[in-house]
């Protein structure tokens, strides 16, 4: 049950940290489009953070308050993981799995759980 | 070092984490194992494998405790539970201790939860040799040998907060990765495992001195107590002395309803129980659940425990094991614990392994950029002697290294279960096969030398399920291994861990690595998880390594 | 040691680092040494809870000791700020200590 559960911080830290990484010139480029417009960039670092935020706010809800943020820590360097590599290698597929994922995590633990 | 800040911290980044990196190497890969060392343990004796618990587990317990201990001082009974499928029994047979001991023996044996017969296990050091290995080393006398560990985790420590230092772009580089670019790609690849997990690092480098704090730093305990230590930990952990006379001789009362009673009023299964004075008038049971998750409690005792008088199960003492400790006393703890990751979650210890993982992917990436530098430096000239030893000692801490383990395992299997010197040589084929990529490494410091190693490793993570099939009953094709989760598991890792390693080689065989163009074309996705893929950087090596 | 053996060591481009390492190392471990036995015994709470907030304390006060002996301008710098916090340190600690035995 837990792994189920665990889902969902883990593609809602990966979508944060694809928003994130969208934020930066550099990886907005490869992945998207040439010349992102500052404003765009702001916007998804404030995605970017409020996907991280609520990432924590589920760990607390699934854990005690001392296992969580070491939790939500972990699961942060998880989902880092797979998106660094991904970057280089498929950066469409990084961005499009970002909205994809959270959400059928969501559905799986509401149906599972 | 008048060239400023980072440039110090460079020099200090690369001298502290090079100088003990293949200790620190051999400390990763021993102390990830070790967050399995219970399964691992059970993996090593197939004789256990078959005990299936039950309800009656702990009546038949009692039973056993009975007949083989009924004179003893005390008890100490371990419930199965999801790690262990075996009932173990200690007792401390009545006899004079020595003055001044410090650790009674008692004496132990293992019990098949299903049957209640005891069980006699192939002898063998299992994990916990793996585990002791982490921060004890082997042969080495012990004070030696934990001091050795941590100077190497100072070490470590340094190199931590001088590479954050001198990491100039750490934000910025975060999410970068640029494969195929020979020795930018290692830069990368280290970046990336260090950065990333760089909380899990810190706090297992920053916990493992802590634990060892009494022996590092006792001047604070000396200076605050009269008694030192000693003085301390009788302070935090006043212990009652038991009662040290044995009562008249009276009959135990049964133990099912006395767990169950304990189950009832904590909610938790029952894990342990233990007894003083067995079947005597003074006799007192305590039996003890498993605590809720909480990263910050003690790591001794606190366990939900009712205590009952032995001979008529009369409720004594409840023990809910949740006093407040002190906000100094939290942060310890949860150093600690989450060091040695106390919570019995596996999914938990799962993520832990695979963090395990990339700490030895961050020590092994960092001294094979070294290498990589170095080798590049040379423009193509043959290395000398200096950088000939560090890439043969760099194949034989890693991939040696990880030989040795599957050697050690392959050995529980291969050595015949009544020899008398099993356990000690299962330990000797483990240094054997190490020293023996030593040598080879030694003669073949450069590419072929991988290649050759990480075919044999491949080779033989891969046999390990095999030769578990040809030489027991509870291998992947069997219920048993699935029905104790561990085993199954633990035949699993192997076949993905040799996935891994045939990757490493695959991709240093085809080196079609031509620097500064960027990903080539065609590239396969990288198929599976993190754990994986900061070894897949072994493909992108420099021209001049040498063949 | 002769005369020209102590010039050359003093010429010696390693020399810098080797003391720096020594202090350092043996330095660095000293002063942490002393700042825990201090804030052992002169933190306002209970002892147990006093000696382990310095213990948390002590490796991070040995580290950053380390890295400022390599960054700072010399290796008699680095010398000296390290020595004079460690006596200071020290005699505090007898002090506290001394006030708590008599």
């Amino acid at each position: 049950m837990t792994v189920i559960a665990v889902t969902l911080p883990l593609t809602l830290a990966y979508a944060g940290l694809t928003a994130l990484a969208l934020a930066m010139k550099r990886h907005h480029e490869a992945a998207l489009s040439a010349k992102p417009p500052a404003a765009r960039l702001r916007g998804f670092r404030i995605a970017g953070w409020v996907l991280i935020a609520l990432m924590v706010a589920s760990c607390l809800r699934l854990w005690p308050t001392g296992l969580a943020l070491s939790m939500a820590l972990g699961l942060v360097t998880l989902a880092g993981l797979p998106l660094v590599f991904l970057l280089p290698y498929r950066p469409r597929l990084m961005v499009r799995l970002a909205p994809i994922l959270p959400v059928l995590a969501l559905i799986a633990t509401l149906i599972l759980t | 070092m008048k060239a400023g800040l980072r440039q110090s911290m460079a020099w200090l980044h690369t001298w502290s984490g090079l100088l003990l990196g293949w200790l620190l190497l051999a400390m990763f890969v021993t102390g990830t194992s070790a967050y399995f060392r219970e399964e691992i343990s059970l993996w090593m004796a197939p004789e256990l494998h078959h005990s299936e618990p039950s309800p009656e587990t702990p009546a038949l317990a009692w039973a056993a405790l009975n007949d083989k201990a009924p004179d003893a001082k005390s008890w100490d009974l371990r419930l199965p539970d999801a790690r262990s499928p075996v009932a173990e029994l200690r007792w401390q047979p009545n006899t004079p201790a020595a003055p001044d001991s410090g650790r009674r023996r008692g004496e132990q044996a293992v019990m098949d939860a299903g049957t209640g017969d005891l069980l006699s296990p192939r002898a063998s050091r299992g994990g916990d040799f793996l585990y002791r290995f982490h921060f004890e080393l082997y042969g080495v006398p012990r004070i030696w040998a934990r001091w050795l560990v941590c100077v190497a985790t100072m070490f470590m420590l340094v190199a931590i907060i001088s590479g954050v230092i001198t990491h100039k772009k750490i934000f910025k580089d975060f999410f970068t990765f640029r494969p195929g670019k020979g020795q930018r790609s290692w830069l990368d690849s280290h970046n990336a495992t260090a950065v990333l997990a760089l909380p899990f690092h810190f706090m297992i480098t920053y916990s493992g001195l802590l634990i060892f704090m009494v022996m590092l730093m006792p001047w604070g305990m000396n200076a605050a107590y009269q008694d030192g230590w000693r003085g301390f930990f009788q302070d935090v952990f006043p212990r009652d002395e038991a009662t040290s006379e044995a009562g008249a001789p009276a009959t135990l009362t049964d133990i099912a309803p006395l767990v169950s009673r304990t189950e009832a009023a904590f909610e938790q299964p029952v894990r342990r129980i233990s007894v003083d004075w067995p079947n005597r008038d003074n006799a007192v049971i305590r039996v003890s659940t498993d605590k809720a998750p909480a990263v910050t409690d003690r790591r001794r005792g606190g366990n939900p425990t009712l205590v009952f008088n032995g001979t008529d199960g009369t409720l004594l003492e409840r023990q809910p094991g949740d006093e407040a400790i002190p906000g100094a006393f939290r942060v310890y703890n949860l150093f600690v614990n989450l060091h040695l990751a106390r919570f019995a979650d596996p999914m938990v210890r799962g993520l832990f392994f695979l963090f395990g993982l990339g700490g030895t992917a961050m020590v092994a990436t960092g001294m094979l950029l070294w290498v990589s530098k170095r080798t590049q430096q040379l423009r193509g000239k043959a290395p000398g002697g200096a950088l000939r030893l560090v890439n043969g000692l760099n194949i034989a801490s890693l991939t040696g290294l990880l030989g040795a383990l599957a050697a050690y395992f392959a050995a529980n299997r291969l050595l015949p279960v009544e020899w008398a010197g099993r356990e000690s040589w299962e330990i000797r084929v483990f240094f054997l096969a190490w020293l023996l990529a030593l040598g080879h490494a030694l003669l073949r410091p450069n590419r072929r030398g991988w290649i050759e190693q990480l075919a044999a490793i491949t080779v033989l993570w891969a046999s390990l399920p095999v030769l578990n099939l040809a030489t027991t009953d509870s291998h992947l094709f069997s219920a048993t291994a699935w029905r104790v989760g561990a085993l199954a598991g633990f035949d699993v890792v192997c076949l993905i861990l040799a996935g891994v390693w045939g990757y490493a080689l695959w991709r240093v065989v085809q080196r079609r690595t031509i620097r500064g163009q960027g990903p080539l074309p065609q590239r396969p996705r990288p198929q599976q998880s993190m754990a994986q893929d900061p070894r897949s950087q072994r493909g992108a090596r420099t021209a001049g390594d040498g063949a | 040691m002769s005369r020209l053996f102590l010039q050359r060591l003093a010429t010696w481009p390693g020399l810098g680092v080797a003391l720096r390492t020594l202090i350092a190392v043996f330095g660095g471990y000293a002063l942490a040494a002393c700042a825990t036995a201090a804030l052992s015994v002169w933190l306002p709470t209970a002892p147990a809870t006093a000696v382990i907030t310095a213990n948390l304390l002590s490796f991070l006060i040995y580290t950053v000791a380390v890295l400022w002996a390599f960054s700072t301008r010399s290796a008699a710098r680095a010398c000296a700020g390290i020595m004079a916090p460690t006596l200071l340190l020290a005699g505090l600690a007898w002090l506290g200590r001394a006030e708590n035995l008599l």
